[in-house]
């Protein structure tokens, strides 16, 4: 007979499933927390004049890159799905799927593939020019502008939307539509009217996703020169070696975040409008005709294009003429160096949330809950801000740690930790754990309790429940948070470089490089390979959406 | 001498909020079937899963043949219990066989003693030629009796039965009634059994206990 000396139900409490759960999200809040107590640091000097000059800016160049972006991204977005979901037209069964192929190209890529083709000597100018004698005056296409990056962030991020808003239009809506068509209302009354408010909590994700990857992007910013905080924590870390303002400034922006975070749960509480009919029937759609039907094709077919097939087709040309360089210049070692981070970076992540979500399903506590929700949050705070935190953190432990290394045997003020890989491996865990809880927290949800609850009535222990009825069957979800997580790791630029060891080079930061030197044709393959691998889990959330 | 003893327990989902089951006693001799009957939402699934060790009480306690399964200080996980139960939607596992089902709970057995135990299994609730089958390949009815096979294969003390019926046609329901009775008295088993449904409880148990929403009456009572 067991008796212990805690009470019941905290031994049952206390475990290493729980265990598991406090120290990843502890992980993940850490260095956030670390960020915003910078706030109440006291400033340096060189503060007072960021402040007076730049701050407003960064903060307006910020503001402004979301408000555009988050505002034409969901424009586009709705008007696709709608589109998509409500009317058939030629190609729709094509594009119903390939519009979110834009997610495979991470915008950064797709910032210099176009300033590239819309410069003086890139394939667009080039071809008016020599085969119709045009000559396009200057600044005609200017693309490395606040517009420029406002159009390739729309292009490459307004799937979210899109993805989203169709699936919820195509399940939850039939009913809905058919009645305001019954009840007499035109195409464009039903969708203002039913469509829109209806899909508006769906729309709201999808837009609160964009403003979130807008929010942290520093490639496109910081390619076409424009100012946001992003791109300022950068500056001030690596061109004025002020970490201490870097972080303050990281502190603002991450108080921007917190304060949208809390705005996007307020909105969603106050709207959320739930069937009054359980029964969904699919939604049946309308057929287009005509000229209708073709201005459908054509409208999709030139987004379709913008977004991914010209960048892909110039990718892949110029890969063709300047593969053969690239491929002497270490192509090998950037291959492994991703491959190992992002492995490791995944792995470690999954372990995490597969012990934790396990811990969220055992303990269905208020304290779990909240831990749940920290583990997922870290996918909306910007990768910079994760950066400077887990610097912050390594630095510190480094301090911590001196007098170890010098029993070690190394000299005064050696930096272990803080030049290590493992500094980067803990901001890819921080930034994308979510990422996987995510798709094993849905995993979880799809099982029914009853089957761990019948295994250990059958006389088995919780860790054998675990490895023998609960693991075979989230292996798919195991599987696509695996792909997901990896190539989120992959792609991840900003995070990349700031917290690399010397020398230490991915695709993703060496393509970026090769852009900003002016050598567009180098990046292109190890850009088109990203392309490739994202592209692997954009078919991923294809097919577990069609589940 | 009671073979099952529960005494006083009282059970809450969440602090605050009022007991779904307070100060509820019950005995049970040794190969007794007994049925409790009571509304939705009146705690008798609770209370099958409190003897299970899937819930923890919050007072009172149990005992099974003289071994303590919970009280104040004491709380054996379900693992340790060795009481079987067949769930309402049966909770067949659906990535393992009929066969890999019923011999899951049988771990701690030799192999040759295990494969005798699945044809025994087999043979009482004759699903020998389903042995391969996948739980989704067979009929409500042939569900409920390789969930019926799989809980009593480790020999349980117990076995509790939540709402056996419930997923099953109407039409089938006599046939299968009479055919669970045979099972269970074949099986000689001490059993629980839980339905809304007094048909139910009257074709099979040998005693009745009528399990009533709080707030209209505290205690259950027996009507027979």
């Amino acid at each position: 007979m067991k008796i212990t000396l805690l009470p019941r139900s905290a031994g049952r409490h206390i475990n290493g499933w729980t265990m598991t759960s406090v120290i990843g999200a502890a992980a993940v809040l850490l260095p956030i927390l670390y960020v915003l107590a910078g706030l109440f640091r006291s400033p340096n000097e060189n503060w007072d004049k960021v402040k007076q000059f730049l701050l407003t800016d960064y903060m307006l160049g910020s503001a402004k890159l979301v408000l555009f972006t988050g505002f034409f991204a969901a424009l586009l977005g709705v008007s696709l799905a709608w589109l998509v979901a409500g009317y058939t037209f030629p190609l729709r069964n094509f594009y119903k799927w390939a519009l979110v192929l834009p997610l495979a190209v991470p915008p950064y890529i797709a910032a210099y593939t176009y300033s590239s083709m819309t410069g003086y000597t890139g394939i667009i100018q080039a071809t008016l020019r020599n085969r119709f004698g045009i000559v396009l005056p200057p600044g005609t296409i200017e693309i490395m502008s606040d517009r420029g990056a406002v159009f390739v962030l729309t292009l490459f991020l307004f799937p979210y939307v899109f993805m989203i808003t169709r699936v919820f239009l195509e399940r939850q809506s039939a009913s809905f539509i058919e009645n305001a068509r019954l009840l007499g209302h035109k195409p464009l009354s039903v969708f203002f009217r039913v469509v829109l408010p209806l899909a508006r909590p769906a729309i709201m994700a999808g837009f609160m996703l964009i403003v979130f990857e807008v929010l942290s992007d520093y490639g496109v910013a910081n390619y076409f020169g424009v100012q946001t905080v992003s791109t300022a924590i950068f500056q001030t870390w690596f061109g004025m070696y002020d970490v201490q303002s870097a972080m303050r400034l990281a502190a603002w922006l991450m108080l921007g975040v917190i304060s949208l975070f809390v705005l996007e749960r307020w909105l969603r509480r106050s709207k959320r409008y739930s069937a009054t009919t359980s029964r969904s029937n699919p939604f049946k759609p309308q057929q287009l005709r005509g000229v209708a039907a073709w201005g459908a094709a054509v409208f999709c077919t030139v987004i379709f294009v913008l977004a991914f097939l010209a960048p892909i087709a110039q990718l892949t040309a110029w890969s063709i003429q300047h593969g053969s360089t690239v491929w002497r210049s270490g192509f090998a070692d950037l291959t492994v160096n991703t491959l190992k981070g992002a492995g490791i970076g995944t792995a470690i992540i999954l372990l995490i949330a597969l012990l934790s979500s396990r811990a969220a399903r055992m303990f269905d506590s208020p304290l779990m809950q909240a831990l749940a929700r920290l583990m997922s949050a870290g996918y909306s705070v910007p990768g910079a801000i994760v950066a400077i935190g887990v610097l912050a953190v390594f630095l510190a432990l480094d301090d911590r740690l001196a007098p170890l290394y010098k029993a070690m045997g190394k000299e005064e003020g050696a930096l272990v930790l803080s030049l290590s890989l493992a500094m980067l491996i803990a901001g890819y865990v921080i930034r994308f754990l979510a990422t996987g809880y995510g798709a094993l927290e849905a995993g979880y949800e799809k099982m029914p309790r009853a089957y761990s609850e019948a295994s250990r009535t059958l006389g088995r222990s919780s860790l054998a429940t675990f490895l023998r009825v609960e693991l075979p069957l989230i292996k798919g979800s195991l599987l696509s948070g695996f792909v997901l997580t990896f190539v989120e790791i992959v792609k991840e630029l900003p995070l990349t470089l700031l917290l690399r060891p010397f020398n230490y080079d991915t695709l993703s930061t060496r393509a970026y490089q090769y852009a900003a030197d002016e050598r567009v044709f180098d990046a292109a393959l190890p850009s088109l390979l990203l392309v490739l691998i994202g592209l692997v889990s954009v078919l991923f959330m294809l097919k577990a959406e069609r589940k | 001498m009671c073979y099952v003893a529960i005494e006083h327990i009282t059970f809450r989902f969440a602090g605050g909020q009022p007991p779904v089951i307070d100060g509820l006693s019950l005995t049970m001799s040794r190969g007794e079937i007994v049925g409790i009957l009571g509304a939705s939402g009146s705690g008798k699934s609770t209370l099958l899963r409190l003897i299970a060790g899937l819930e923890m009480p919050e007072s009172g306690s149990i005992a099974i043949d003289g071994r303590l399964m919970v009280d104040e200080r004491t709380f054996l996980e379900p693992e340790q219990r060795g009481v079987g139960m067949v769930f309402q939607d049966y909770a067949l596992f659906p990535n393992m066989t009929v066969a890999g089902n019923i011999v899951f709970g049988l771990h701690k057995l030799k192999k040759s003693v295990r494969q005798e135990r699945l044809e025994q299994m087999l043979e009482l609730v004759q699903m020998k030629e389903y042995a391969r089958r996948y739980p989704h390949e067979l009929s409500g009815g042939q569900q409920q009796r390789v969930a019926l096979a799989r809980a009593l294969a480790p020999q349980p003390s117990v076995l509790l039965m939540d709402e056996p019926f419930s997923s099953l046609d109407a039409h089938l329901k006599a046939a299968i009634r009479s055919e669970l009775r045979q099972i269970l008295r074949k099986a000689n088993i001490t059993c629980l059994l839980v339905s809304h449904d007094q048909a139910d409880i009257e074709a099979i148990c040998d005693r009745a206990l009528h399990i009533n929403i709080r707030d209209e009456q505290d205690t259950p009572t027996k009507i027979r």
